[in-house]
């Protein structure tokens, strides 16, 4: 499997960062013993199901419950003017309603929930329920969306017809950049949407108690949660508790508040008794949040050598029914180009449009795999134009570390050399052989280390972490929540190398709105960076007390006193932990992480800014049959810029994962639609790769040592699926001969491009135009100083 | 729901003829995917799993008799030396768990376009053993199938039965699917060659209403054969010979644009699986044949 690089298991100081912990939930994981929101039952369990549209576009004229209401074994049923407050995760976005009254947007919109003592009488209730509607035309497509309303619009914000948003940026003089190229191409390339598809259905189960909401879920972010349950509930937040249950995997898929969550909350309320939801893999399908379709075109200038000049981006996102995270997620389609490739001017105009289908919103890599396949194969293409090899092309204008962006991200540590050498070295991609039907392909991609700005606007820290010691005991308070990805793992390594412990000896309450401070939660690969250093400040706190109360006991200075191997000094740490108690009272310390402001002096600069980005480079090795168009993967390397591996199993995890989910979005994963209808929801007709699709691969973990993560440390959960799929597509090149513009990259498309390149037409398949949008006019930024002074990214809470 | 759980095949055929309605289950494979997606909710069921008799295979004459209860594992380690277009289409159904469940019976009731087991069925000409209380009747299993997921079964009648004749030279199978497992076809073909009686041998799965046979394409082939004397000297065969073979089994079917692909695609992937699989197979007879 994986080769960790020297560095990481040679001698580097530590005693736990580095090392290769097992996660501490594995045992009970993999046993079945954790406890998800779906396996708990307390006594008195009701049990909830939701009647759903089954129009994706519709005016509601009358819901009748009263059948419903008269079945034996029900206990509530509710619509939507029982929960009529808006809600939705952005606050500029307050467009969804946990249950429907006026009007449906998409298949699966809720408009009732019942809830009675099994599940088959809430089912057999919801089909009791008789919903009038006026069936509107429903709008399925970005063309569509565009063109002039038939019925109505789907919401009644954002406009023309049914655009959601519109974004144009520009960053320095795009023009003179243009004119100043010796060679200038545009191509066009459509990125399919798809889903997240996690093991654990969304499920969540409420109680009500002496005037207290409780809601266990199965959420990436209690806090989000608690925030959305408070508005539409319309309780003050001290009397909602949101607790997060074992996690089966979110991949973004369960950022969002969810109507389900509110729900169970309301009809525990009304009832009195437990009441819990889970969705069906098919309501997973059509709660969706995923990743958003998107058709690009992109312009770029080069000199004769190959340096880009200019550069502008379009993007057109089919958004769906609601908001969600859409804002973000049309920014992002055009905020990370400048992270990897130095551009000198920039130009940037995003739309999103509602659509009748399930949401879209932020899935692993958020709103950037799709420009990031697009660039990757444009600047291919432009390195073929103008006769340099599209390696060359691309290191030569990689962005050097400590600078900053055209469109003003801070870039810290950056290891796309190395890491772009170590793949490159491994798979022989330079000494390949010339094979028909045979290829390899090379991308790289970077992410953000959490986003340098909250959801909601605050000016309070993103993460805090509680230690307290009490008798030898270690426990740490975090609101961060484990969705697989090994947060708590980070949390336990930090905590145990300050203070001399191994990660068993730490114990985590961890994501429940009453007893753990805030953490922003599981997205935008922000646990390790913040709460890691929140945890980082916490730790040297209480190893600073336990220092001091051995040193003034033993008469020794401070600085003399080692902490290591359970020993604070000569004591062992729980007579550290007894001395230090007498002294200081209750031993407790507190840590907390704000994110510098760096965000650039425009509006729209939100969305981009991170503390730290991480770097990937990816080879792909395929075989593509010139017949049928079927591609097999042989064989991937990944080489990843982490900045410190806390943990390397798990970052080899991460990594791993994310080549998986990269090749399933490449190859075969599709959300799509027929008649409003999701084509496939079930996870046998949703194609994601099995045992038998997922080739080797082979992990190389590159260490930049950041200057402002937790040792060093960036993000690994997202950025590795990023260069996978434009490398994919780039091999298949090399194979056949053909361009695939288009994901996912299926057989009967390469087929095409093959009888048309054999035609003499253009070899290529995927989109040929893009869609003339009404976009504003650019606003046009300054570029920042493009270097960074020495020391401006000194480590705050280091 | 009713549930009829027979221990014997006389009791089984006993039931099916009180309760015509019964929806027979094996593996379950089919059947409770229809029944957990709320697509089909039976009066009753009627278990054949505790029916030892299903479960046998044996010698029928110059066929072999398989039970409708064997499943694709069995079929794979047991008969694949027999019967290995059968055992390379068995491979290919879903996952370990499925095609130990999985039965070709069952394959059979359930009559999709796409059931794995139906090309190397037709491409060997098996037939299908049908049993009531009224007796036994055996149809050819080009006559099988009647629609989309319809056989010729009558209400009172069980799948007792198929009989297939052990290879008498190469087969094959392949199959064009989004992934490499767990997956429906999105086409599929099987080839046999039969040296004694010199026949071509084709089925098609998962590209017309219901799996079918490329008659002309064996025909033509066959011709090919014969006229260069091919079978008893085995040489190369000609490529535009080859080529043609591809157009008429890619001819014989008539797919639809759905979910898992489009007619065009499906034909053409037809012609390409066409052509491999004669070449494949014809070398492995000319190369016994050099032996």
């Amino acid at each position: 499997m994986g080769t960790f690089s020297k560095a990481m298991t040679a001698q580097n100081g530590f005693s736990v960062i580095g090392k290769p912990f097992p996660k501490p939930d594995a045992v009970s994981k993999v046993t079945g013993r954790a406890v998800y929101a779906d396996d708990m039952l307390p006594a008195r369990t009701l049990h909830c199901r939701i009647l759903r549209s089954p129009h994706p576009h519709a005016r509601i004229l009358s819901v009748d419950t009263s059948a419903a209401r008269r079945m034996p074994g029900v206990q509530a049923v509710i619509t939507g003017v029982d929960l009529p407050i808006k809600f939705g995760i952005l606050p500029v976005t307050q467009d969804e309603r946990a249950l429907e009254h006026e009007k449906v947007r998409y298949v699966g919109d809720p408009i009732a929930a019942v809830a009675a003592i099994d599940e088959e009488i809430a089912a057999a209730a919801c089909d009791a329920i008789s919903v009038e509607y006026e069936v509107l035309e429903p709008v399925m497509s970005i063309d569509e969306a565009l063109a002039e309303t038939k019925d109505e619009r789907i919401q009644d914000y954002g406009g023309p017809n049914n655009i959601h948003k519109l974004v144009a940026l520009e960053f320095g003089d795009v023009d003179a950049g243009f004119e100043r190229a010796d060679h200038v191409r545009e191509d066009v390339f459509f990125f399919q949407g798809n889903t997240h598809l996690p093991m654990e259905q969304h499920s969540a189960i409420a109680t009500f108690v002496d005037g207290r909401v409780t809601l266990w879920s199965s959420t990436q972010v209690v806090h989000y949660v608690h925030r959305a349950l408070a508005k539409v509930l319309e309780l003050p937040m001290n009397r909602i508790r949101v607790i997060g249950a074992a996690h089966g995997g979110g991949f973004g898929g369960k950022t969002d508040p969810f109507a389900h969550e509110i729900i169970v909350c309301k009809l525990a309320m009304l009832t009195g008794r437990p009441v819990k939801c889970t969705l069906t893999r098919e309501e997973v399908f059509y709660a969706h949040r995923g990743r958003h379709p998107v058709l690009m075109w992109v312009r770029t200038g080069v000199t004769k050598d190959g340096h880009i000049t200019a550069m502008h981006f379009k993007t057109a996102l089919d958004g769906g029914a609601y908001g969600s995270y859409g804002v973000a997620s049309t920014f992002y389609t055009g905020a990370l180009q400048t992270v990897t490739y130095d551009i000198p001017a920039y130009r940037f105009e995003g739309c999103r449009v509602f659509t009748n289908k399930p949401p879209c919103g932020p899935k692993r890599g958020h709103g950037t795999p799709q420009p990031r396949f697009a660039l990757e194969l444009h600047l291919e293409k432009i390195a073929d134009d103008i006769g340099i090899d599209s390696v060359d092309l691309k290191q030569r204008n990689f962005v050097k570390p400590m600078t900053r962006t055209v469109n003003w991200l801070r870039i810290t540590s950056c290891g796309l050399d190395e890491c772009t050498e170590r793949v490159l070295t491994a798979s022989g991609y330079r000494t390949r052989q010339k094979r028909r039907g045979r290829g390899m392909g090379f991308a790289i991609s970077s992410y953000m280390s959490g986003a340098g700005t909250a959801i909601y606007w605050n000016d309070m820290p993103h993460s805090e972490v509680q230690i307290k010691v009490d008798r030898g005991g270690v426990t740490a308070y975090c609101g961060a929540m484990d969705i697989g990805q090994g947060s708590d793992s980070v949390l336990a390594a930090i905590v145990a190398e300050e203070l001399g412990l191994q990660p068993r000896d730490i114990r985590l309450v961890t994501a429940d709105t009453d007893t753990t401070p805030i953490d922003l939660g599981s997205y935008s690969s922000r646990v390790t960076f913040m709460a890691g250093n929140a945890a980082l400040q916490a730790a040297r706190k209480m190893r600073d007390m336990l220092v001091e109360a051995v040193a003034a006991k033993t008469g020794s200075p401070g600085d003399t006193v080692t902490v290591a191997a359970g020993r604070i000094g000569d004591l062992s740490f729980e007579e550290a932990s007894i001395l230090a108690e007498a002294r200081f009272g209750t031993l407790t310390s507190a840590g907390s992480y704000t994110p510098p402001k760096i965000a650039g002096p425009y509006k729209g600069s939100g969305v981009g800014p991170s503390p730290a980005y991480s770097y990937s480079a990816c080879v792909v090795d395929l075989d593509a049959d010139p017949r049928t168009g079927i591609v097999k993967v042989n064989k991937v390397w990944i080489a990843h810029d982490v900045g410190r591996a806390i943990n390397p199993l798990l970052v080899e995890g991460q990594v791993e994962g994310s080549v998986y989910m990269g090749l399933g979005e490449a190859l075969m994963e599709e959300q799509a639609f027929r008649k409003g209808l999701h084509k496939w929801p079930s996870m046998l007709e949703y194609k994601s790769p099995t045992f038998m699709d997922m080739p080797e691969v082979e992990t190389f973990i590159v260490e930049t040592v950041d200057p402002e993560g937790p040792y060093g440390a960036k993000e690994a959960g997202q950025g590795p699926l990023l260069p996978v799929i434009p490398a994919v597509s780039s091999a298949v090149f090399d194979a056949l001969g053909v361009w695939i513009d288009e994901v996912p990259v299926t057989p009967e498309k390469i087929v095409e491009a093959l009888r048309r390149k054999e035609k003499g037409e253009a070899p290529r398949f995927g989109p040929v135009r893009f869609p003339s949008i009404p976009y504003p006019t650019c606003i046009k930024v300054e570029p920042p100083p493009r270097t960074l002074e020495v020391g401006s990214a000194s480590a705050a809470s280091i | 729901m009713e549930f009829l759980q027979p221990s014997t095949w006389t009791e089984a055929l006993q039931m099916k003829s009180a309760h015509p309605e019964a929806m027979p289950i094996a593996g379950g494979t089919d059947v409770m995917v229809e029944i957990n997606l709320d697509r089909h909710r039976p009066a009753s069921i009627l278990d054949l799993t505790r029916v030892t008799e299903l479960n046998q295979w044996g010698a029928d004459g110059e066929f072999l008799r398989i039970g409708a209860g064997v499943t694709y594992t069995r079929i794979i380690g047991e008969l694949g030396d027999r019967l290995p277009g059968l055992a390379m289409a068995s491979r290919t159904v879903g996952s370990p768990q499925i095609r130990n469940r999985g039965t070709v019976g069952g394959n059979l009731g359930s009559a999709s376009p796409a059931g794995d087991a139906h090309p190397p069925l037709l491409a060997t000409d098996a037939v299908v053993e049908l049993a009531s209380v009224g007796g036994t009747r055996r149809l050819p299993v080009r006559e099988f199938f009647t629609g989309p997921k319809r056989n010729a079964m009558k209400q009172d009648e069980l799948i007792a039965a198929f009989l297939v004749s052990p290879a008498k030279g190469p087969q094959q199978f392949s199959k064009v699917g989004t992934r490499n497992a767990m997956v429906i076809a999105v086409c599929s073909f099987a080839l046999t060659l039969d040296p004694v009686r010199k026949h071509i041998g084709t089925g098609i799965g998962s590209a017309a209403p219901t799996p079918v046979i490329a008659d002309e394409a064996e025909r033509f082939l066959e011709g090919v054969l014969d006229e260069g004397g091919l079978w008893e000297k085995p040489a190369s065969v000609d490529a535009s010979a080859l080529a043609r073979f591809g157009e008429l089994v890619a001819a014989a079917a008539k797919p639809i644009d759905d979910v898992r692909g489009t007619a065009a695609y499906r034909r053409h992937a037809l012609a390409v699986m066409a052509r491999r699989s004669f070449g494949w197979a014809w070398d492995e007879y000319r190369t016994k044949a050099s032996e």
